[in-house]
């Protein structure tokens, strides 16, 4: 067994990609499958230069529906394996994680978010929470994390790879062109030294015996002849993804108890939103903050208690208005008036959250 | 807890203005201090202005991009017009004293304007080479963010194998942070 790149617990300084390859070495992922596009190119970049030394493999596709498909047939054969994209090649990715909803297939995805529609820029956004979450025909049969530091890459990428193995649904890290790009510190660690088992990984196909004899058969399936196996199949599946939503669901709030206004964002936004709620709490004025990790599923009742009791709601993203369809879908009923900060495809700064939370409150 | 001190460096590509940011931020971490750095990287690469956001702090930084930062430093024409977006009342600006051209786009809102002959000084008295390591010197003193000795020590971690293959290059870069500093000095 080859040596892990880390051990015991340390402090580094380095790039959100590198962060990401390093996680992946850390979860036991045994194979990338990608396709070039900024803003995550060095995840593959790092993931390559380490994967010789430690046992890894690496395959470079045609395009981003290869590399979906790949790693859909990674994951078949049993193989904890993952794959990067962003912005077009998150689109084209739409394909094959359709198909791995289809047959629950726990393929891991890491999204750098950049601007859109289309090419736009290499830069930033958060702009592919609808493609990411609910993307593809069908019904966001996903689990997807946005995360806000280097700390959260390293700790949700390990994470993905027990989550999506555990419930057998697709599992992605929503990340973006800032934390793909920034450096800042983080500890890094052997997640088994702490007592975080990786969850066994099994094959799909290629199993020994003869099926329907010596072992059930495996149907794994994405095609349908009649109308109502189709609807059996995708009720089952939400009953199933109902069902684990409440475990799965993570948060984080501030001051929502007798917050008049209470801002909901997420990732890398949330940065300059805490930032902000925490001057101005230190000032006296009564703001709190609700940052869903999961964008799906969310923490719907968590979030439908907050809207109940907040007077306002300021919705702050890099995007116009992704995250707030989906939270304004679990709050459906709160009477809370509902603000927005929306800045597509651009940054947020926490002057930006102080100015408008003053502007609202007065 | 004072709040993190925010820097904005800014050139054209080849200037070596990230590699200030990123040693910068490296001596920082290295003295425990949080410090966050981010390029931006557009086509910049293709001939635009490069600029580095650099904060650093005792905390966790927030939004890892900001409005208004404590000190500019602008090393081109174009690097003065493009960030004096980046100025208010309580910004030092700094710029090279040899740019031409741009004495209608100073800032007039800066706390504190700092003209410093710093490519003058690195083509007379060191070498170009290490424009940009006297402007980290620059950096250093004016902020405070990190020593200077730190600083020295986060060039050799970074220069260190030049270094072991031409002893010179080591006095060269520790010169051009010690005039750095001291231009700075002068003026603050």
């Amino acid at each position: 067994m080859p040596e892990k790149p880390i051990k015991g617990e340390k402090r580094y300084f380095m790039t959100g990609n590198e962060v990401v390859a390093y996680a992946a070495v850390m979860a036991n992922a045994e194979i990338m499958y990608g396709y070039p596009i900024t803003p995550q190119n060095e995840i593959m970049h790092y993931w390559t230069r380490m994967a010789p030394k430690y046992g890894k493999e690496f395959l470079q596709t045609e395009d981003e529906l290869s590399a979906g498909f790949t790693t859909v047939g990674g994951v078949l054969a049993g193989r904890r394996a993952f794959t990067a994209t962003a912005g077009p090649g998150n689109t084209l990715m739409q394909e094959p994680i359709s198909m791995a909803e289809a047959m629950r297939l726990p393929i891991v995805v890491v999204v750098q978010q950049r601007g859109g529609p289309s090419t736009a820029t290499v830069i930033y956004s958060q702009q592919e929470v609808t493609l990411t979450t609910i993307g593809g025909n069908g019904e966001g049969f996903r689990i997807v994390y946005s995360t806000a530091s280097h700390q959260e890459l390293f700790d949700y990428t390990i994470k993905a790879f027990n989550t999506a193995w555990k419930y057998r649904f697709p599992t992605f890290v929503l990340g973006d062109g800032y934390q793909a790009k920034m450096r800042e510190s983080l500890t890094m660690y052997d997640p088994e030294e702490r007592g975080q088992k990786m969850i066994p990984t099994e094959a799909y196909v290629g199993k020994p015996g003869v099926p329907g004899i010596d072992r059930p058969p495996g149907q794994y399936r994405n095609t349908y002849n009649v109308e109502e196996e189709i609807y059996e199949v995708v009720q089952q599946y939400t009953r199933e993804f109902n069902a684990i939503s409440p475990e799965v669901a993570e948060y984080e709030s501030f001051g929502t108890e007798d917050a008049d206004l209470v801002v909901v964002s997420h990732g890398v936004v949330f940065r300059a939103v805490k930032e902000a709620v925490k001057e101005l709490r230190e000032a006296g004025v009564k703001v709190g903050y609700f940052r869903p990790i999961t964008l799906r599923p969310l923490a719907e009742k968590e979030l439908k208690e907050m809207a109940g009791r907040a007077k306002a709601l300021l919705m702050a993203e890099s995007a116009n208005g992704q995250l707030a369809r989906l939270v304004k879908d679990a709050i459906y009923g709160a009477t809370a008036e509902i603000h927005t900060l929306y800045k597509p495809g651009m940054g947020i700064s926490a002057e930006d959250v102080a100015v408008r939370i003053r502007s609202i409150l007065g | 807890m004072a709040k993190a001190v925010k820097i904005v460096l800014a050139g054209e590509g080849g200037q070596g203005v990230q590699s200030v940011a990123e040693i910068i931020a490296e001596a920082a971490n290295e003295e425990g201090r949080e410090a966050l750095y981010i390029p931006n990287f557009g086509v910049e690469q293709r001939g635009g202005v490069s600029v580095a956001f650099l904060q650093i702090g005792d905390e966790h930084i927030g939004s890892p991009k900001f409005n208004t930062a404590n000190i500019v430093v602008a090393l081109s024409e174009r690097a003065v017009r493009r960030t004096k977006q980046y100025v208010g009342s309580d910004t030092v600006f700094v710029y090279d004293s040899g740019l031409e051209g741009i004495e209608d786009d100073i800032p007039a809102n800066a706390r504190k304007v700092l003209a410093i002959p710093a490519l003058q000084v690195a083509s007379d008295e060191l070498t170009p080479r290490v424009f940009n390591i006297i402007i980290m010197g620059a950096v250093v003193k004016a902020t405070a963010v990190v020593t200077e000795d730190r600083a020295k020590d986060a060039i050799e971690k970074k220069l260190g194998y030049k270094f072991e293959k031409n002893p010179k290059l080591r006095d060269l870069n520790y010169k051009a942070i010690d005039r750095g500093a001291e231009l700075v000095a002068a003026l603050l």
